[in-house]
Formats: C-alpha cells, structure tokens, sequence
C-alpha cells in the first residue's frame, strides 16, 4: 500500500479523529461519575432520618453551602422591615426586625433541597417558628393553606399542617451569621419539608388562607407540593 | 419530423386574461411572504437575543447566578470600637476606607451593628471587630434580559411576549414556504422540519414525560 497516499492520510486523519473523540467523551463520562460520586453525596445517601426516610431525596447533590438562586430582591434594610401575618386570624400584626428578634427563637440545623437538584445538610437556621406567629395570630377554624408573601408579589403556598410543623420558621440568620442579601435578607422562610422555593426569601407577609392559592413558581409548571422524596419538581 | 425553429399552432395559454390572471396570483404570493418573513425577521431580532440570552443565562441556574455577581468578604477592625453606634459605625466605615455614607445604621443586637448601603451590608462584630462585607451587583444587561424574560416587570410586558410569540410562530411556518424546492414541502424540507418536531416527541418518549 502507498503509505502516501493522499486517501490513506485522509482515512488515516478521520481515524485519529475518531479515537481523541471517542478518548474525550470517556474522560468526560468518568468525570462527571467522579463529580455525581463525591463523598458529602456518598454519605448522606447511607443515612436515614427519624422518620424512617432517606436523608438524601432521589436526584439530589450534597453541596456545602447555599447557592444564590436568583429572584428580584427586596429591600436588604432591617430598619425599613415590617412581616404581616394575616388573613383568615382573629388578630392580624405586623412586626418589625427588633419586633421579631425579641420573640421566643429558635435554633435548628436543617437541610434544605433545591429543585436543581444541589442539598444543603446541617446548616444552622435561627429565626421564629411559623407556628409561634399563627398561635399569637389566633387561627381561625376557616384558615387552611399559608401564602408566604414576599417581595415584588413572589409567594409560595403550603397546606397549614405543613406550615406549622416545628421546623418551619422565618429565619435571619444562617450558620451564626445574619443571613446575606443573596438569600433574602434581612428575613426568609425556611420550610425545609419542601422544595427550596417554597423557602421564599425576602418575606414581607404570612397570610393564612381558606383555599390554595398556587404561587410564583407553581403557577408556572413546577408542583404544587413539593416533596423532594416523591421528587414532585414540577407539575 | 420536428422543423427547428417553427412555431406551435397550438394556442397560447397564457393568451387568455384568466390563465394569465390565475399564473400571477399563484407567483405574487411568495415575494410577499418573503418580504414580510424578512422584516419581521429584523423586528424579532433584539427580542430573539433578550430571549436566547436570558434562556441560557436561567437555564444554567444552579451553575451561576445569572442576575447577580456575589460579594462576601470579612475584615478585622481594631478594637475598642466606640459605644455610640453613629460614631461606632463612622470608625469602622474610616477603617475600612469606605467613603460612601450608609443609608441605615441599625442596631441588630448587643454585638450586632448593620451598616446598609444600596448595593451591600456591612455586618458588623462590636465585640470582636468582625465585619462580615456582603452584597451583590447587578449583571448590568442579563439582570434587564432575565427580568424581561421571566416576566417579573410591569403586565404590559405580557402583550409584547405574546406577539414575539405569534411572530416567531409566522417566521417557523412562513420558513417552510419562503423557496420552494424540487419536491415542494414533500422533500428535504420535510425531512429536515420533521427532525426538528422529533426532538421533542423523542425526548418526552425517552424521559416518560410530565
């Protein structure tokens, strides 16, 4: 054969082509296994919470810390701040930060999960209990769903049983510090059950409601519920 | 035996008004649709690009912050600071050279002092001097083009999306009809248009769906 051949070469080129190709797309592979295989995603899917459930739901990546998902933020001012509670309650109220840092808090680490997939394991949220704020709003029997209400008309909804489990609060400090801008300062939900949306940042209102009232991304093909172990992203 | 050059007896066609009428009316329309595909091509071209931009900006949501550059940053001051807040604050804000005035000094607690500015807090350690800098600064064109995108500004934004939807509707089917091929729509056009509709068939197939 004529090792110069122009065809040969050519032929020759396509299968050197061909190999680095086929060489990229197997490193590539085997570096994305190493990334989904990382040892802080590795160790939360061999453990179990309380309630007999995976600590990990399916499809999800253990990070270490929040990531700033976005959104329209509200006014960062502790000074300007005001959270209503109202709606379907005897005694609607308004609080300001001071007003808030001077109820009862509550400290608890909790994960949280995003529906693009990441999990954050153990942070520590401080806040008040959501169901601190309805029992000094004194219910009425007619209340069923809580709209969480935040800046620039974002809010998420959740059934009033799941809204007054001991581990949903509006939260202002994260891990020690005052929570950051970036994740709804100076005061966001924490709901941590749910889909990390449903955790509306930058909260300006809690109303407690007799009907659902599907929010911001609800409205726009992501679940109603939100069950990252029943993997309910979207709708 | 053909003779070269001779003319047909038969009748012309194209003699009478009606053939002729008909033969315009079947050409005319395609110089028109092409006119029309091309200029609503150009009014749809700013839009196309706050919607492609803005689609993989949001896409890519748990990669990046698409709206917003992060700032987290934490200094060390000199201690003692001074008791009042006003001059506690103005110390701290000399120490770290920033010469902006704070829009807000609040008292966030016994050791907690907050200096807000427009763009980042200063979150400020009385008892240790430390200071927690965090803000964030706008993307400047991407934060505009997402906005636009997610429909998160005024209502009347609704009606604009709407009719980029109905042009961009237009442009898809006026496309199919603007050169006609060998084989009309039956030939590479449909090939190629019906790929293009698999996609997503092929995709939902795969993946089981909603």
């Amino acid at each position: 054969m004529n090792r110069f051949n122009p065809e040969f070469e050519e032929a020759l080129a396509r299968r050197r082509f061909i190999q680095a190709a086929a060489g990229g797309t197997v490193i590539m592979a085997l570096g994305s296994f190493y990334v989904l295989s990382d040892d802080l995603t590795r160790e939360a899917k061999a453990q179990t919470r309380s309630d007999g459930r995976p600590r990990l739901p399916p499809g999800q990546r253990v990070i270490e810390a929040l990531k700033p998902m976005g959104g329209e933020p509200g006014d960062p001012s502790p000074g300007n701040y005001r959270l209503r509670v109202h709606g379907e309650v005897e005694a609607p109220f308004e609080l300001g930060f001071a007003e808030l840092l001077a109820l009862p808090q509550t400290e608890q680490a909790l994960d949280v999960h995003c529906v693009t997939t990441w999990s954050v394991l153990g942070a520590k949220w401080q806040g008040v209990r959501v169901a601190d704020l309805a029992e000094r709003a004194k219910l009425k029997k007619s209340a069923r769903y809580v709209i969480f209400e935040a800046a620039h008309g974002y809010t998420s909804n959740v059934a009033l049983r799941d809204a007054l489990k001991p581990t949903v609060m509006v939260a202002h400090r994260l891990n020690g510090s005052p929570l950051v801008r970036a994740h709804g300062a100076p005061v966001r939900a924490v709901l941590p059950e749910f889909y990390f949306w449903k955790s509306a940042k930058w909260l300006t209102g809690i109303r407690f409601s007799d009907h659902d009232e599907p929010g911001y991304w609800e409205t726009r093909g992501y679940s109603n519920h939100a069950d990252p172990w029943k993997e309910e992203r979207y709708a | 035996m053909p003779i070269l050059g001779k003319k047909s007896d038969m009748p012309d066609g194209a003699a009478d008004p009606r053939v002729r009428a008909e033969r315009r009316r079947k050409l005319n329309w395609r110089p028109w649709l092409r006119a029309l595909h091309r200029d609503i091509g150009y009014f749809a071209v700013g839009l196309t690009v706050v919607y492609a931009a803005s689609g993989l900006a949001v896409n890519h949501l748990k990669d990046w912050d698409p709206n917003f550059k992060q700032v987290n940053r934490t200094h060390q001051l000199g201690l003692p600071l001074p008791a009042d807040d006003d001059a506690a604050a103005k110390s701290a804000l000399a120490a770290l050279n920033v010469r902006e005035a704070p829009r807000e000094v609040y008292r966030a607690s016994d050791t907690q002092l907050d200096l807000v500015f427009d763009q980042r807090t200063f979150h400020v350690d009385t008892k240790s001097g430390v200071v927690h800098e965090e803000g964030q600064a706008a993307r400047p064109l991407l934060r505009v083009a997402n906005w636009l995108h997610l429909n998160r500004g005024k209502k009347a934004w609704t009606y604009v999306a709407d009719f980029y939807a109905v042009f961009l509707l237009f442009l898809a089917f006026s496309g199919l009809f603007m050169i006609p091929g060998r084989k009309g729509l039956l030939g590479r056009g449909a090939i190629v248009a019906l790929l293009g509709a698999a996609v997503p068939v092929v995709y939902v197939l795969l993946s089981g769906g909603p």
